[in-house]
């Protein structure tokens, strides 16, 4: 696989790990970052590439595994770092976040963010890349039926979340 | 319409939608009049679309394709093993040595042959300038003395340093100027023109120093022509005693070595 080759078929799919790795790690330096590690990586085995069936859900698996592991490093640094200012931080709303949640669309994001990492999952490659059921099952490896359970539960239980929030921000 | 949207939300909501019916939802939450009672949905379907619209920025994509498709290195070959490595130092060292020790000896020698004439030339042309007729005024005594030394150091003379040096002898104004004239002209004796302008002197020269050591040098080189001149300074009543006396020594010595 020439340079060429890889271009044509790997860099349509940029933007979708793009916007995956963002919903991971919800920040745009960090996801770019993360993509372009995933995309190097794929280049460097790009000669066992032609042996994989669908190389868009190994690049979908791959971006995944790698954002939940820096989010893992992540979660560990601010654990040395301090957990007991994260957590004071966690109980109080800063002005700022305040006005982002102000923000229907950011609020989403973030209500999202909050879901399980396999509810994040499938409901990202759902709802925002449209995914049939059958891609997800090969980007997951999880069962129809499975999926669709996973599916409701992250759609019902972001609408809840939404309008707790919603509720919440009316009430105060 | 409306109640298909609320079927539609209801089937979302359990997981049972196909991706087209998403996309009917999410396409009717685009619009502006939204019910009152569905507007809480909006925020998520908003999102969806939003979301994928993002894309990483054309900077990123610029850095990927450098990343991914590095300039070629050069192509400048690595010494193999230590050895080469060594070989090569030992080489460039010898190599280093000997170019310096050649370049050395070459100057060396070039040097000795190129300063022995330069010197030559350069002290002639000194002793020419010192001497020169039309400088006599300007130089002074111990100058044109000391220009005439100079003459010992030349390893060959030519004609123009002869007769510049018998010029000096017959017409510099200061007496030990012409007498160190004399003294260098004893070097140069066995050239033809040399020894017949000491004979001419003798007849010229009137400070009885100088006729002195003008017939010590002719005695010295042997010189027969000096004869009749040496005869005529004996008979001359007007040159002093003591240079008589040595003419005439200098007449017999001549005349015994002729015999």
């Amino acid at each position: 696989m020439d340079l060429q080759a890889f271009n044509q078929r790997i860099l349509p799919v940029q933007g979708r790990l793009f916007r995956l790795a963002q919903m991971f790690l919800r920040n745009r330096e960090e996801a770019e970052d993360a993509i372009q590690d995933v995309l190097l990586r794929l280049w460097t085995n790009r000669l066992q590439l032609e042996s994989y069936q669908s190389i868009d859900a190994l690049a979908v698996q791959m971006t995944k595994n790698l954002c939940l592991d820096r989010l893992k490093s992540h979660q560990k640094q601010k654990m040395q770092d301090g957990a007991d200012v994260a957590e004071v931080e966690a109980n109080v709303l800063s002005p700022h976040k305040q006005l982002e949640d102000s923000d229907s669309t950011a609020l989403i994001h973030k209500l999202i963010g909050e879901l399980p990492e396999q509810h994040k999952l499938v409901l990202h490659l759902r709802d925002v890349e449209e995914y049939s059921f059958e891609e997800i099952e090969e980007v997951t490896g999880l069962t129809n039926a499975n999926i669709r359970v996973i599916l409701s539960r992250a759609r019902q239980k972001l609408r809840d979340n939404y309008l707790k929030a919603n509720d919440y921000e009316a009430g105060y | 319409m409306k109640q298909d949207i609320e079927k539609l939300l209801e089937k979302y909501y359990e997981g049972e939608t196909t991706v087209e019916e998403e996309k009917e939802l999410k396409r009717y939450f685009q619009n502006e009049d939204i019910p009152a009672h569905l507007k809480s949905h909006t925020a998520q379907f908003g999102y969806f679309v939003e979301a994928r619209n993002e894309f990483p920025s054309l900077l990123f994509s610029s850095e990927l394709a450098a990343k991914l498709d590095p300039p070629k290195p050069g192509t400048v070959r690595q010494f193999g093993s230590w050895l080469i490595r060594i070989a090569a130092g030992l080489a460039l060292l010898i190599v280093g040595f000997t170019g310096g020790w050649l370049f050395q000896s070459r100057l060396e020698q070039g040097d000795n042959v190129f300063l022995a004439n330069s010197k030559d030339i350069a002290s002639q042309n000194a002793m020419k300038d010192a001497l020169a007729f039309e400088k006599m005024n300007v130089n002074s005594a111990s100058e044109r003395i000391q220009a005439v030394n100079q003459s010992y150091e030349l390893s060959n003379v030519d004609k123009d340093i002869t007769q510049l040096l018998i010029n000096t002898l017959n017409f510099d104004p200061n007496v030990n100027v012409r007498l160190a004239a004399c003294q260098a002209l004893q070097h140069f004796g066995n050239e033809p023109n040399v020894s017949e302008a000491l004979v001419q002197s003798l007849a010229i020269q009137t400070d009885p120093n100088l006729q002195i050591t003008l017939i010590e040098v002719l005695i010295s080189i042997k010189e027969k022509r000096a004869l009749v001149p040496l005869q005529q300074l004996v008979r001359n009543q007007k040159v002093m005693e003591v240079v008589r006396i040595r003419a005439e020594q200098g007449v017999n010595q001549l005349s015994t070595a002729d015999v």
